[in-house]
């Protein structure tokens, strides 16, 4: 669904390219998740996948991204957004109206969905992220997680064949974090929908991604199945990417040879692996 | 509680209304207002004013707009007073004097800009911004990017006072004494804290326009808005209403 060729960019401002030689190859209907320390270059990589790059920031670009069979330099981020929904950091500054039936509406509106679907599709979406009772409510009287809910619902509602998102939940408890993944995960199956996630959560992403994708200062360190990248759970530490401490803890146990199972994504993994070494 | 210009729920009859006819009901009372100089008519329009106030349940910042407007209005009718010689003299100054007449004009100044302004206000806490900037694309034909930049500034200042208000906790936090030596001081504190705050909003209004733009803003025709603005008998009403009221206004002595 999303190919990237040797991308590197540098901003116009900047000196150093953010990302660099990145060569990614995303397929259809994935849930991706991308994680590495602050300032390594993973929101720019979602610019580059959603068109933002090079389309809203200036600077040097090289190499290519492909999404469905757009190339993003050639097509209008008009255009691109029609496939690819984004969802950026900054929740409030992409708010653009105060309630949330209309923030919702907004994008159905401006994309032209005939108006007998449009009612359909606001429920649809407020009810896959959950929040059907806020649809009356003025934005600003939402805490931090539910406008993030209602983004991401704002999003959804058109129904994209890939969604780009920038940490969803930021300014989630781990519960309800934990609820946005689920929902998301969900509705990605039901409609066969491309995920790409940046998280600092790597206990999620490793539950809910088929493929978790490591980056460090611009470069992809790991692209693979979230099992075999956490098996290198050391050098992960070494870039600032914390492994889920059930993760940590086996492959330790591992290093010394005091397990040789496959390397464990949580803690019921672990605790049932842990459980097999005593007896 | 809500923010500056940021929209209260209701059900009341200025709920109800049409946009367009809130803004133009708004902007004729208020011409109305600078219409007349008759002092019982201005006291019946400001009545008026704080009565549909009252019937939206929004008294309580009406009154504080009240206030803010008594202190501007103020500054301008003393102007009036030492300025406008008329009438009988009561005090003589160096220059003219300050008449019965005088006092008249200043408090005609208080009583208009005092009602000229409630209409106007409560407009914007009664309407969603997004409907009014909708109905004035869909019913006046203003082009979506105008209405789109005037509702997307209002929906601003909201969120810029709490970047201020953020900024100067966090300074406070850090011993910089805001509540000290009166408002001159404050400014004076204040003005370097203006750096801070352009940065984030400049930052703020580029991801927002990057956010509108990859939710089709450049897509958006004046037949996209899913909602319509029919306009009713009550609309109507109102809109006669406040031509009545102009005509008062110019033909009361």
């Amino acid at each position: 669904m999303i190919q990237i060729q040797d991308l590197t960019f540098r901003y116009r401002e900047g000196e150093e390219p953010v990302v660099e030689d990145i060569t990614l190859d995303i397929p259809d209907g994935a849930f991706v998740g991308i994680t590495g320390a602050a300032g390594s270059g993973k929101s720019t990589l979602t610019y580059a996948m959603n068109g933002i790059i090079p389309h809203c920031y200036p600077g040097d670009f090289y190499g290519s991204v492909t999404v469905g069979s757009l190339d993003t330099c050639e097509t209008s981020l008009t255009d691109i957004s029609q496939l690819v929904g984004s969802v950026c950091q900054d929740i409030d500054s992409q708010i653009v109206t105060s309630i949330v039936e209309d923030e919702v509406l907004y994008g159905l509106e401006n994309f032209g969905v005939p108006h007998d679907q449009i009612e359909a599709r606001v429920t649809e979406a407020l009810d896959a992220m959950g929040i059907l009772d806020l649809k009356d409510r003025v934005i600003s009287s939402l805490s931090g997680g539910q406008k993030q809910k209602v983004a991401i619902a704002s999003v959804l509602a058109l129904r994209p064949k890939v969604l780009v998102l920038d940490e969803p939940t930021a300014e989630l408890d781990p519960a309800s974090s934990r609820a946005v993944f689920e929902l998301l995960a969900h509705y990605a199956e039901e409609h066969g929908t491309t995920v790409v996630v940046v998280e600092q959560k790597i206990a999620l992403l490793s539950e809910f991604a088929d493929m978790l994708v490591i980056v460090d200062q611009g470069r992809i360190k790991f692209a693979d199945e979230p099992r075999r990248v956490l098996a290198h759970s050391e050098e992960l530490l070494a870039l600032g990417v914390n492994c889920p401490r059930s993760t940590t803890l086996m492959n330790r146990l591992a290093n010394v040879g005091l397990y040789a199972g496959p390397v464990c994504c949580d803690v019921q993994e672990a605790s049932n692996a842990l459980l097999e070494v005593i007896a | 509680m809500n923010g500056f210009l940021e929209y209260v729920p209701g059900d009341s009859l200025l709920h109800r209304l049409n946009p367009v006819t809130k803004i133009v009901f708004a902007v004729v009372f208020a011409i109305s207002c600078f219409c007349t100089s008759n002092l019982i008519f201005l006291a019946v329009l400001l009545a008026a004013a704080i009565g549909l106030a009252a019937s939206c349940g929004m008294l309580k910042q009406t009154a504080g707009l009240m206030k803010a407007v008594f202190a501007f209005s103020i500054i301008l009718a003393v102007l009036l007073l030492l300025t406008n010689p008329s009438g009988d003299v009561l005090v003589e100054l160096p220059w003219g004097y300050i008449g019965t007449g005088s006092i008249m004009a200043a408090v005609a100044t208080i009583l208009r800009l005092e009602a000229a302004a409630i209409p106007l206000f409560l407009t914007f806490y009664v309407t969603k911004m997004t409907d009014m900037s909708n109905a004035a694309v869909k019913v006046l034909h203003v082009p979506y990017k105008y209405a789109f930049t005037f509702a997307s500034t209002v929906h601003f200042i909201p969120v810029f006072m709490n970047d201020m208000r953020s900024i100067m906790e966090a300074q406070t936090a850090r011993g910089v004494e805001f509540d000290q030596g009166g408002i001159v001081n404050k400014v004076r504190l204040m003005v370097p804290l203006c750096v801070p705050l352009l940065v984030s909003s400049v930052r703020k209004t580029n991801s927002a326009a990057i956010a509108a733009e990859v939710r089709g803003f450049d897509l958006r025709t004046r037949e996209s808005g899913y909602k319509t603005y029919p306009f009713t008998a009550a609309d109507l009403a109102v809109i006669v209403l406040a031509v009545a009221i102009l005509v008062a206004a110019i033909i009361v002595p």
